[in-house]
């Protein structure tokens, strides 16, 4: 295999971004011994590769998606990204700009950078997303909401003033994506591939050449491929490579541009083909030796090579009655394919992050595999059935073009590499014969050069591999971390778990607003420690866990990475539950936390083909490689916020923060500019302050309160004790406790006050033993709303208590049933007026008069059926 | 692009609102000045200053929450941003649609109901604004304007159905009977802007009188296609009578005459086209409506006239008009479909036209002289925007050339129909099969052969005429000969895999091979004939009379062999069977055969049938009354 080693040659370095540069956008042409070149950004160097210096730099208004060059006028047209083609003449454009600005943020070049004047724009086209040349015509493609458009303009000359005469267009029905809202859209990802082809005839005398990137077709193949209309007029055919895989033809002399005839696309594109992948290049090349010694220019076989590395090669052939047919074969190549190009003797070279790539269409396999290779052989002057891909050994390639006739035969690859390196490569014509061993010191030094040129992509290459391995190391450490977490978090159902999750509620000011923060605590009390990739996700879900989970509104996720936690290690979250902006705050909320260990993080780069190179294109071919976004989600913990750890006591005056008093959220400063302009200052709508307060109350047994409390507040009388209870969460239960209230005056987080009495009562008619100890909480203010809350709150803690009390076993207390009956059926009276009341309200739809006295009449049943409320025992 | 509004320092008592609404108003009026601006590359650059501007404005816009205050500017802006990119692009798209959206959600976020109706679309969406009780009426002007967007956006993309509903909408109720979109129109009147609101590029009251003009003009063009001319006249009066401008008012006049002659007034037609044409730039519907109108009428000479004078017209590159950056009549219009009055064609498809209707009116020279210029346009392609007629309807390049090659043999330039077959066989040799050689046939026996288009065959067809025409008889045998033997070999309708075009599939019909090949048999038969060979030219005709048993000019040839070959038995049975035919009524197949196959067949056609009928049976009776 040593004699795949090219000789390469490194010409130049050029600034790349962060990570490298993207394939795609990149462009290297040869003109001559200049050589045209621009990395995506701004600028386009022109370098001559006999002095080996930069003689033009010039500065685009934007970034530059594409170049190409009419040799024989040397101009040179441009697209740039958002703006449209430029052209510029290569000889006049150095002369007549002054040489004034220098470049500050590039220091590499030494030749000034001569800025494009936006008139030098032919073609003002926001749209346009590729172009090509022919000698008599400029070919654009632009892309329109729901379809590509092919247009085909009058060839233009620098400092054109008028716009360019269009001649023809067609759409190209191919569904693209929409461009959502008023901003500006993001670049593609991907850029559509032109290509032009003409029938042999089409010579020189015809208006219609072809251009720079334009191919000569055999007469048999064109006329398979585009039909026999298209050989008669002798016209060029334009090939389009669409990002979603579509390969198109439009042969360029049917189109018009009439408006009293606009050409139907049916009849002007014709898809040759479907890549199901994004198509990088189009081409073609001469897979046979012409049969008189002629120039090798009438190509023979067409090849179009997809991102993922699909490749379609089309040929003339006949059939066994001797009619033509054309001949279609496709190949899988490594992928992803950034560029490639088609070489003479029928080679196409591509490039992947990894590797150039040469594979020769002619034979099957590369030509220096020779006889052993064990390739199936073709049919006569068919294509290969199999293609070996031979490795060129030069890594991550951006750009590549083949230079036409170099000095001294062979073939020379001009190419960019990710590292903004230019280099040429040298392959032999005959890689059979030894590299000439006639030591003239001459020969000697440039060997010497040759050998220092290939020890440096060699070494290129070896650090790649090695990341490559490291990486993959890491990526299996991290592999057998995450399960040994997964194993212990989920085997251990009962005990403490060794990695636990707790949530705390508390008031704060942030940003002149006050906000009730939830406080996630993550402890890891031994066990294994959490490594990279760990996150831990809380969720904020609207209402409690358990009653609806379908009837919640949006959540909220916050992943926050854990980044090492040994044992004995603690990681703390806090995150604003509100109130928003909007001032509102709906409680109660579920704060749900699980650790979640994503396969793409843990694994890095390491299923990435390129372990080579930086982190650009490793994200461009992400989507295509790795097992998307899966991973290890561990749930922790589950925790409701309502209204009860909500509540604040200024009364208590403990948190300091309460100076400011119970003051709504402070408004937004544009919103009270808006405010100020919309109307002059009002007085404030009145408030519903003259409303009778609402109530609500429940009734617990004592006895049910004391089983559900164990051991605790032994000492303390029950009224005292269960207000500390129900505030057990909440922020102020230090200072209820020191002071032993039994009734407490809080605000809550809308501005409303509400009271909490809780009496100690003896119920007398339920027991046939006598009456039973019990205590009665009341809640207490002007807002249902937050009467709701609070009293959905004490609720959801006296459920839990009495679920608790019955999975213990414990048996109820002697009731009188007769009791019970009456409470069931007047409870059940109302229920039915309830329902009755909703039916009524659903039917109106919330308006009129109907309406207003039915919501009356649900709010008396509410109240009724609050206070006196539940007796729970 | 970032847009930044300076919240200078200076003027402390200048507000944002002022600042945006000062922004809007500036890029109005940069976008008027790029309207008149000489330089076109200028103009460009300009309006798509302006409207990047607009872009980065509603983009400020949106940055804060809906305010009603706020919102008359934000719609305007919208308005001012639509018209202008529909304009630029000429068209709308769906991005529109997504603007309008956003403009009226912002409107239901002021009025806090900006619920779960979002689903329902875009028109719900305008009931919903436009059914809030206590919607500020100084939103009114601008909702309308938008409004009026909409439903250029719904007329343009053939949704009448929503912007009938719309137009109720807007109307009120009391129009809510009424269906009839040009009545809504008419009837609905967006309140006048105030002096001191912001600029736009348009207005909503000139906007309704596009809309006005375009649908109504859309209407007549649809009922012309259904075939309701009552109902399209009228409405196509309605757009007539409707501010239109010149290019449009051509157009609805050419429309008319298309309606006019449908309904049989000519004369009447014949006004609306003069009109037409009275502007000072001459444009193809017109004339070419005209051609059909002579040819309706009979008058070959005027038709054809007049399609050279559409040949002139279509020469003369049209000065590009300067769109205006507004929303025109024009955008509003659908694109002619072939089957429309306002589709006239590419000049190489006009010129098609002219050229192959001399050759059916017989003026041969005409024809040839047209066909050579068709082709080299075709060729030459010094200019690329020539369209050839290659659309499905026309035909395919290879007919051009047979039927260019007939003209010539028509015209009796023998030598140069030869030189255009030569050259079409030449250019597509690559793509045409193999001829097999005969020994290697019989060798394999089973195997297929290829097979050819029809019009290969064809090509030797006429390369024998040309030939026989040049009083080569062995050539022209020979030629018959090969065309023959490509016929026999193919099959009728054999849809062959491939570039599907028309003349690559084979036979288009049963009808024409059978014509063909009863062409090359007698084409042939007359070439023994007039070498003295009549036995094998009483093979051929017998064979064509197989082949093709319709063709009567086979038979006739059979009679005149017959009878030179005095074999008086047959021929008698031959001239009873053919007395008998033109005794019955002749059932005139009406095939549509390529043109230079009717031609073809025109030349080997006997020139007398009935005198030779006659003096046959003249001939026969003499013997028997003896």
């Amino acid at each position: 295999m040593a004699g795949l080693a090219p000789r390469v040659d490194y010409l130049a370095g050029f600034s790349f971004p962060v990570g490298g540069l993207a394939a795609g956008k990149p462009r290297v042409l040869r003109l001559g011994a200049e050589i045209l070149l621009s990395t995506g950004r701004e600028l386009v160097y022109v370098f001559d590769s006999g002095g080996r210096q930069l003689t033009a730099v010039y500065r685009f208004p934007g970034q530059v998606w594409h170049l190409e060059v009419l040799a024989l006028r040397r101009m040179l047209f441009v697209l740039c990204a958002w703006s449209g083609v430029y052209c510029l003449s290569l000889d006049q454009a150095g002369r007549s700009v002054s040489q004034s600005e220098r470049d500050e943020e590039d220091s590499e070049p030494p030749a000034p950078v001569i800025p494009v004047d936006p008139d030098a724009c032919v073609l003002p086209d926001a749209t346009l997303r590729a172009f090509t040349v022919l000698d008599g015509a400029l070919v654009t493609l632009a892309q329109g909401t729901a379809q590509w458009k092919l247009q085909l303009f009058e060839c233009p000359g620098p400092g054109q003033a008028r716009p360019l005469g269009k001649t023809g267009e067609v759409e190209l029905s191919a569904s693209t994506p929409p461009a959502g809202g008023p901003g500006k859209p993001e670049a593609p990802r991907f850029l559509p591939v032109l290509c032009c082809v003409s029938p042999p005839g089409c010579g020189a005398s015809h208006g219609l050449q072809r251009g720079p990137r334009g191919f000569v077709l055999e007469g048999a193949l064109f006329g398979l491929l585009f039909g026999m209309d298209a050989t008669l007029l002798e016209s060029p055919v334009v090939l389009c490579g669409l990002p979603d895989g579509q390969l198109c033809c439009v042969i360029l002399k049917t189109l018009v541009t009439c408006s009293s005839a606009p050409g139907d696309p049916k009849a002007l594109v014709r898809t040759l083909h479907h890549l199901e992948e994004p198509v990088i290049f189009i081409g073609a090349l001469r897979t046979e030796p012409l049969p008189e010694d002629g120039e090798d220019t009438r190509c023979d076989c067409l090849v179009a090579l997809g991102h993922r590395g699909r490749t379609l090669a089309v040929k003339a052939s006949r059939d066994g009655a001797g009619s033509p047919v054309p001949e279609l074969r496709e190949y899988c190549l490594p992928g992803p394919v950034l560029c490639a190009a088609c070489g003479r003797g029928g080679r196409v070279y591509h490039s992947t992050p990894t590797s150039l790539c040469l594979v020769d269409l002619a034979r099957g396999s590369a030509p220096w595999l020779g006889e052993e290779a064990d390739v199936p052989a073709a049919g006569l002057g068919g294509l290969p059935s199999l293609l070996c891909p031979a490795n060129l050994s030069i890594c991550s390639v951006v750009t590549l073009t083949v230079s036409p006739r170099p000095p001294g035969g062979g073939t020379e690859l001009l190419a960019l590499s990710a590292r903004g390196r230019l280099l040429t490569c040298h392959l032999e014509q005959s890689p059979e014969a030894p590299w000439p061993s006639r030591g003239t010191t001459m020969d000697t030094g440039r060997k010497i050069k040759d050998l220092l040129c290939s020890i440096s992509t060699i070494s290129e290459r070896a650090s790649s591999l090695r990341r490559a391995v490291e990486q993959r190391d890491q990526a299996l450490t991290r592999l057998n971390e995450a399960l040994n977490v997964s194993c212990a978090l989920l085997s251990r159902r009962e005990g403490p778990r060794p990695i636990s999750c707790t949530t705390t509620t508390a008031w704060g000011r942030r940003e002149l607003r006050d906000v009730l923060t939830a406080t996630c605590l993550l402890e890891s009390s031994g066990g294994p420690r959490l490594g990279r990739g760990w996150v831990l996700c809380v969720q904020v879900l609207p209402g409690a866990r358990a009653p609806d989970p379908e009837a919640a509104g949006p959540a909220m996720t916050y992943t926050v990475p854990v980044d090492q936690l040994g044992p004995g290690g603690r990681r703390e979250v806090t995150l604003a539950l509100g109130p928003g902006e909007d001032g509102v705050l709906d409680l109660p909320v579920t704060v749900c936390c699980a650790l979640f260990c994503s396969l793409q993080e843990a694994l890095g780069g390491a299923l990435a083909p390129s372990g080579s190179f930086g982190d650009a294109s490793r994200d461009e071919d992400r989507p295509d490689t790795l097992p998307g976004p899966g991973g290890i989600c561990l749930p922790l913990s589950e925790h409701t916020v309502d209204l009860l750890q909500g509540l604040r006591f200024p009364g208590l005056a403990v948190p300091p923060a309460q100076a400011s008093g119970p003051s709504g959220p402070a408004p937004d400063p544009v919103d009270t500019f808006l405010e100020a302009c919309c109307r002059p200052a009002g007085p404030e709508p009145p408030r519903a302050t003259y409303l009778p307060p609402s109530m609500a109350a429940i009734t617990v047994s004592a006895e049910l309160l004391r089983a559900a409390w164990g051991g605790r507040f032994s000492g303390t009388s029950l009224s005292c004790a269960t207000l500390q209870w129900l505030l057990a969460e909440n922020a102020s239960v230090d200072a209820v406790r020191a002071r032993a209230l039994s009734s407490i005056e809080g605000v809550a987080p809308d501005g409303t006050d509400v009271r909490l009495t809780v009496h100690e009562v003896a119920v007398a008619d339920v027991c046939p033993t006598g009456p039973l100890q019990a205590a009665e909480i009341q809640v207490q203010s002007c807002s249902l709303a937050s009467v709701c809350g609070v009293h959905g709150a004490v609720l959801r803690r006296m459920q839990r208590v009495v679920e608790e009390q019955a999975a213990r076993g414990s048996s109820p207390p002697d009731l009188r049933m007769q009791h019970l009956h009456q409470t069931q059926a007047s409870h059940e009276a109302l229920l039915r007026e309830v329902r009755m009341l909703r039916d009524q309200l659903c039917e109106e739809d919330g308006a009129g008069s109907r309406a207003a006295t039915a919501t009356e009449r649900l709010l008396r049943v509410y109240r009724q059926l609050r206070s006196p409320g539940l007796l729970l025992l | 692009m970032s847009h930044q509004i300076p919240l200078s320092s200076s003027v402390p008592q200048v507000n944002c609102l002022d600042l945006w609404r000062a922004e809007n108003d500036r890029l109005v009026r940069q976008a008027k000045v790029a309207q008149d601006s000489d330089l076109s590359l200028r103009r460009q650059q300009l309006a798509q200053d302006s409207l990047e501007g607009f872009r980065g404005l509603l983009h400020s816009l949106l940055g804060l929450p809906a305010a009603v205050l706020v919102l008359p500017l934000e719609l305007t802006v919208i308005c001012n941003f639509t018209t202008l990119r529909v304009s630029l692009a000429q068209g709308f798209t769906e991005d529109q649609a997504q603007d309008i959206q956003h403009g009226l959600e912002r409107v239901l976020e002021t009025q806090k109901q900006l619920g779960p109706r979002l689903e329902g679309g875009l028109m719900e969406l305008w009931n919903s604004v436009l059914h809030v009780s206590s919607l500020p009426p100084e939103l009114l002007p601008a909702l309308h304007h938008l409004a009026g967007l909409q439903a250029a956006l719904w007329l343009s993309t053939d949704r009448l159905g929503d912007l009938t509903l719309l137009l109720q909408t807007l109307n009120g109720s009391q129009s809510e009977a009424s269906g009839d979109l040009l009545l809504l129109l008419k009837t609905w009147n967006p309140p006048a802007k105030a002096s001191d609101d912001p600029l736009t590029l348009q207005d909503a009251q000139r906007l309704r009188d596009v809309l006005l003009t375009a649908s109504a003009f859309r209407q007549g063009l649809q009922e012309l296609t259904t075939g309701s001319l009552p109902r399209a006249l009228s409405s196509l009066y309605e757009a007539a009578s409707g501010l239109c401008p010149r290019p449009v008012l051509v157009q609805v006049y050419t429309a008319l005459g298309t309606c006019l002659r449908k309904m049989g007034s000519p004369q009447r037609a014949l006004l609306y086209l003069v009109a037409a044409l009275k502007g000072e730039s001459i444009c193809g519907p017109p004339l070419l409506e005209a051609s059909r109108l002579y040819r309706q009428l009979g008058n070959t000479a005027a038709e054809l006239e007049s399609l050279e004078l559409l040949v002139e017209a279509l020469n003369v590159i049209p000065s590009s008009e300067v769109p205006h950056f507004l929303i025109e009549v024009e955008l509003l219009l659908p694109r002619p479909d072939p089957a429309s009055p306002l589709h006239c064609g590419t000049l190489s498809q006009v010129k098609y036209l002219l050229a192959s209707r001399c050759l059916q009116m017989g003026r041969a020279e005409d024809a040839v002289e047209h066909y050579l210029d068709l082709l080299a346009l075709l060729l030459d392609g010094s200019e690329p925007k020539f369209s050839p007629p290659t659309c499905p309807p026309g035909p395919c390049m290879p007919e051009v050339f047979l039927e260019a090659a007939a003209a010539l043999i028509q015209a009796g330039r023998a030598q140069d129909a030869l030189t255009v077959c030569e050259e079409l066989l030449s250019r597509t040799s690559s793509l045409l099969p193999k001829m097999p050689q005969p020994w290697k046939d019989a060798r394999k026996g089973t195997k297929e052969s290829p097979q050819c288009p029809s019009w290969v065959s064809a090509t030797y067809l006429l390369q024998g005429q040309a030939w026989v025409q040049l009083g080569d008889q062995k050539q022209a045998i020979s030629e018959f000969s090969r065309c023959l033997e490509l016929l026999f070999r193919a099959t009728p309708k054999d849809k062959e895999q491939g570039p599907a075009s028309n003349c690559e599939q084979g036979y288009t019909s049963d009808v024409e091979l059978q014509q063909l090949r009863a062409a090359a048999l007698i084409s042939r038969g007359l070439e023994w004939g007039a070498s003295g060979q009549d036995t094998k030219a009483l093979q051929d005709f017998l064979l064509s009379v197989q082949v093709y048993p319709g063709n009567g000019d086979a038979s006739f040839h059979l009679l005149q062999t017959l009878k030179r070959l005095d074999r008086r038995d047959e021929a008698t049975a031959l001239w009873q069977r053919l007395e008998a035919q033109t005794k019955l009524p002749q059932e005139n197949a009406t095939w549509s055969l390529p043109l230079y196959l009717e031609t073809c067949l025109s030349w080997i056609r006997p020139p007398d049938r009935e005198a030779l009928l006659e003096e046959f049976g003249t001939s026969l009776q003499e013997p028997c009354d003896l």
